[in-house]
């Protein structure tokens, strides 16, 4: 019973950041949007993610939660989900050529990942004639990037209990 | 330094091509088919319609499914809000049914004359035969677009273009069609701009969307006469919308003309659409 009990635990604890994935996507949560700033937390999961536990999030469930973001926030199909590969691809290049990996490793080459995401995002966006609010796209990209080691502590406790 | 290249080729095609154990796709084919996807958008071509229609209606059904405990949470405690508000409410509504009471009559004398006047200009005075009734199923608001998604489509005759009011008030417009859902844009979004009549100058202008501010008056004559209060209403210029449908009031805040709308867009649960004036004008 407890080795059961233990294994259901593993493979509940290994479907967290998947299920995460797709919760925010699917309440429309991709972008926390308060008052004075607004946080892109799908990015952030996706690049954790990709960096640290590879096998946790499929490539092809990125592409998806991309279309779904895409679908709820009324955006042509295809930019989110093209921004959000590009950070999972930049998350993979760091990550083969990273040998130690720290907090301010992470942190320092997220801002690539979300610069070129939200270039991409831009240009994307662009072409598909949507009126953007820069100032937003700029404040969004800033606090993503401040915001990134709070929860790169809370993905890494949870890290830690599929790991533990 | 050829070696350095070299590596940075081999964790470039590691990062792009390298597949999992229990993927199917790489990242490459994946990021081409996001690209594919963006190109097809713009497609009118009708089975594609109709597959993005069904994806559409898929997503919006799940979401409305994973949201539901979230939106649960939300009910209760604006329920408990409003409880807690109660008895301050009734005497703000009691002081308010005294005036309303004492205004009425004088209303319906002013309705009695609008109608009249409408039927003389030759305006379509609307019935409720015209309105198509909806609840919103999914009004998480976009960063990028302020909209939201209702649960009709083109089941109930739904197209593009058709206007949506809450109440008697114009609040946007249909801008996706699927089978059993629609979006609809708000005015307040920054790809919103509606032909607009300012009463009693009677000046013509366009109510563009500024996000999450309050919508602009723009393209106002120089030599303007709009003061604060000034009322907002469709001017049908386009031919889409019907003439007359309330807006809201000017309100001038560093010399720009902003238009406080009669609807709070955050609070809109039900929601009417113009079918049948849409159908006439086309």
């Amino acid at each position: 019973m407890a080795v059961f009990f233990k294994q259901f635990k593993n493979k509940l604890f290994k479907f967290i950041p998947l299920f995460l994935l797709f919760f925010i996507c699917l309440t429309g949560n991709s972008v926390v949007d308060l008052n004075f700033f607004s946080i892109n937390v799908h990015f952030i999961l996706i690049y954790y993610w990709v960096l640290r536990q590879p096998l946790a999030l499929g490539n092809s469930y990125i592409f998806l939660s991309g279309i779904i973001t895409d679908v709820i926030m009324g955006l042509p199909i295809g930019a989110t989900s093209l921004a959000l590969l590009i950070v999972a691809a930049v998350a993979a290049y760091v990550r083969v050529v990273t040998v130690r990996i720290s907090l301010l490793t992470d942190w320092i080459s997220f801002l690539p990942a979300l610069l070129l995401a939200n270039f991409i995002y831009f240009v994307a966006l662009y072409y598909s004639n949507y009126s953007l609010d820069y100032l937003y796209l700029f404040k969004n990209s800033a606090f993503t990037f401040i915001f990134y080691p709070v929860l790169w502590a809370i993905f890494s406790m949870i890290l830690n209990f599929m790991k533990s | 330094m050829e070696t350095s290249r070299d590596d940075v080729g081999i964790a470039i095609r590691s990062a792009f091509l390298r597949k999992g154990t229990q993927e199917r796709f790489s990242l490459l084919i994946l990021v081409i088919l996001s690209i594919i996807l963006l190109f097809l958008e713009t497609a009118k071509v009708k089975p594609i319609e109709y597959l993005r229609s069904f994806i559409r209606d898929t997503v919006y059904q799940s979401s409305l499914i994973v949201s539901s405990p979230i939106s649960g949470l939300k009910y209760i405690s604006h329920e408990i809000k409003s409880h807690a508000n109660v008895f301050k409410n009734y005497n703000q509504l009691k002081k308010e049914h005294e005036q309303l009471k004492n205004k009425i009559l004088e209303s319906d004398f002013l309705t009695l004359e609008n109608t009249q006047l409408r039927k003389l200009i030759d305006d379509q005075v609307k019935s409720s035969s015209n309105l198509v009734s909806s609840r919103v199923i999914i009004d998480k608001q976009s960063p990028y677009l302020n909209s939201f998604i209702i649960n009709s489509g083109s089941n109930k005759k739904i197209k593009n273009g058709m206007s949506v009011l809450d109440g008697q008030n114009f609040i946007g417009r249909i801008v996706d069609v699927n089978f059993f859902s629609s979006r609809v844009l708000l005015i307040s979004d920054l790809n919103s701009k509606i032909p607009v009549v300012i009463e009693p100058s009677g000046h013509h202008a366009i109510l563009s969307g500024k996000g999450k501010k309050e919508p602009i008056l723009e393209y106002l004559p120089e030599n303007h006469t709009v003061k604060d209060g000034d009322k907002v209403y469709t001017s049908g210029r386009e031919g889409i919308f019907s003439p007359g449908t309330p807006i809201g009031e000017v309100v001038f805040e560093d010399e720009k003309a902003t238009v406080l709308l009669f609807s709070d867009l955050s609070q809109i649960t039900f929601v009417n659409i113009t079918v049948s004036n849409f159908e006439q004008d086309k």
